[in-house]
């Protein structure tokens, strides 16, 4: 009864995984200019995909930047305070974030669509004013700085670093989506009162999620905390964090694992090659590329790719 | 069967706000028998099913399955001890395939694989007469809807069933093919099933006991024959001077 694959999507498969390595690698050949806008496109993507493994089970999450700049200053803390070794840091930040995760998932979960969104931008915001306003432990509002950045500011380690950290985001989004979780995450979605009818323990599965996605974004905070060796409450949280990986989602394709993915590629290295032409007005092309994206293709890219290639299969 | 489980109510009550919605009920419900559940819109008759899986909560009252009282534990709970139901507003998952809709319950309330859920769900389609499973659910026609609502109830391993109004919108031809399948299901699994329905003829062929709720009420109880010469029951669901085989 599996659904057998067919020859083209087993193609298909080959193509992107060799396009997928050889994109991947490029950087490292290419120097640290193509590094360093890899790894913002790295950065960038595992934000992305995890937003939209949340967004599996139909919440709404605008919180991405409190949970990111969280992860921050949890890594600059166990550095300045403790001296622990940057690469532990980072650890450490995606437990601290699963565990505060943990403690207000437990309270948000229970609110749904705009409460929800609304109720995380405000998490958000309540994270970055305590922090701002906690002086002797963060350094307040002039932020906190480390004597050194990881690596040494090695830019072909950093990559590889980002580069790692990639794909454990893309392997865990790809077990959401073959596993369990896409079957209890997509019931939620569909309808909560069915999935429970089915033995679905919705806050079970909304929890679990909530605290796997949040770890992830507070472990790229920190990573990108130790590249650059120093957080402010105001570029740590900074909107872009959330609002980025939201457009990148949705200019890829949300609910798929490749979408978020394939949008920050794009959209990333285009972004920089804009900058080169327009130097400030590659914001508004790339806004306008997303607005036309979304009335022209609301499923993204994967999903109007996905759509073709049943087409043809039917045919 | 050596199992003997039973679920039941006691003066089960649930008010929202004024609104009595269902008035100290009790109702049972045995494995192998088959219980019908009428009354005119309104008379409590989803209310009650929801009360039983675990949607609502009583106001007062208590629901017993074997033995247990299981008034306050969540629908996912009592879906996993045994108590399945089905939708009057169908809802598919509609991004999952028929199969993915089936396999739910074999994964979350019976705890099986994938691999297992899968093979297993297959099982019960074809049991109930689908085909081509693998199809988006906006492909399936009424019946097949029908008979994949029951699919999706059956993979939860029910001990109870409870269906809400599953013939509305078949023909008659269809209303049969869901009458087969639901005796046939429940004499071989022994299963206890509670009917919800609006049609008289589903409820005399399919049933062996009626119950007829009326604002919130049990007015009446018993077999078929006796329910719907029953001058209160002509009245509160016909409205007066009817004949119920009309």
């Amino acid at each position: 009864m599996k659904p057998t694959r067919t020859t083209g999507s087993v193609i298909a498969l080959w193509v992107f995984g060799v396009l997928g390595v050889f994109v991947a690698v490029l950087p490292l050949l290419a120097g640290p200019y193509a590094q360093a806008i890899g790894r913002s496109v790295l950065t960038y993507l595992i934000l992305a995909v995890s937003w939209d493994m949340l967004i599996r089970s139909g919440q709404l999450s605008f919180g991405i930047a409190g949970f990111f700049g969280l992860g921050s200053y949890a890594a600059v803390m166990a550095g300045k305070w403790l001296g622990m070794a940057p690469i532990l840091t980072l650890l450490l930040a995606g437990v601290v974030v699963a565990l505060v995760a943990a403690a207000v998932g437990s309270v948000v979960l229970r609110l749904r669509g705009m409460y929800f969104a609304i109720t995380t931008l405000a998490l958000a915001e309540i994270f970055r004013i305590i922090i701002r306003n906690w002086n002797n432990f963060t350094g307040g509002p002039n932020g906190a700085l480390l004597s050194g950045v990881i690596f040494g500011g090695n830019a072909a380690a950093t990559y590889t670093l980002m580069l790692v950290l990639g794909v454990l985001a893309i392997a865990a989004s790809e077990w959401f989506e073959h596993g369990k979780m896409h079957f209890a995450l997509t019931a939620i979605r569909n309808n909560e009162v069915v999935a429970k009818s089915s033995g679905i323990n919705i806050y079970r599965y909304l929890l679990i999620a909530f605290v796997i996605t949040s770890a992830m974004q507070g472990v790229v905070g920190a990573s990108y905390a130790q590249q650059f060796g120093f957080v402010t409450p105001e570029s740590s949280f900074h909107m872009n964090y959330t609002l980025i990986p939201l457009a990148l989602a949705l200019f890829g394709g949300m609910y798929t694992s490749w979408g978020p993915v394939v949008g920050a590629v794009i959209l990333g290295v285009l972004g920089e090659y804009l900058k080169l032409y327009i130097p400030y007005g590659h914001l508004i092309v790339y806004g306008l590329i997303i607005v036309l994206v979304l009335l022209l293709m609301p499923k993204g890219i994967v999903g109007l790719v996905r759509a073709r290639m049943r087409e043809v299969s039917h045919d | 069967m050596t199992e003997s489980y039973q679920l039941r109510t006691e003066k089960l009550t649930i008010s929202f706000g004024g609104l009595v919605a269902v008035n100290e009920i009790n109702f049972s419900l045995s494995p192998g028998e088959i219980v019908g559940i009428i009354g005119p819109n309104g008379a409590g008759k989803t209310t009650l099913i929801n009360l039983l899986a675990g949607l609502y909560y009583p106001t007062s009252g208590r629901v017993i399955f074997n033995d247990e009282d299981i008034s306050t534990r969540p629908a996912h709970e009592r879906a996993r001890l045994g108590i399945g139901r089905t939708f009057q507003l169908i809802h598919p998952l509609e991004d999952l395939s028929l199969i993915e809709n089936v396999m739910n319950g074999f994964l979350f309330a019976q705890g099986m694989s994938l691999r297992h859920a899968r093979d297993a769900a297959a099982e019960v389609c074809i049991l109930l007469g689908l085909s081509d499973l693998d199809r988006p659910v906006s492909r399936l026609n009424i019946l097949e809807t029908k008979q994949m609502e029951i699919a999706k109830a059956l993979a939860t391993a029910p001990k109870v069933l409870f269906l809400d109004e599953i013939m509305a919108g078949l023909n008659s031809t269809e209303t049969l093919t869901v009458i087969d399948t639901v005796k046939r299901i429940a004499s071989e699994q022994g299963l206890g099933v509670g009917v919800v329905e609006h049609v008289m003829g589903v409820i005399r062929q399919l049933t062996e006991r009626v119950v007829v709720l009326d604002g919130g009420r049990i007015i009446a109880a018993g077999p078929y024959a006796e329910i719907s010469r029953d001058p209160q029951v002509v009245s509160a669901y016909l409205g007066e001077a009817h004949d119920a085989e009309d």
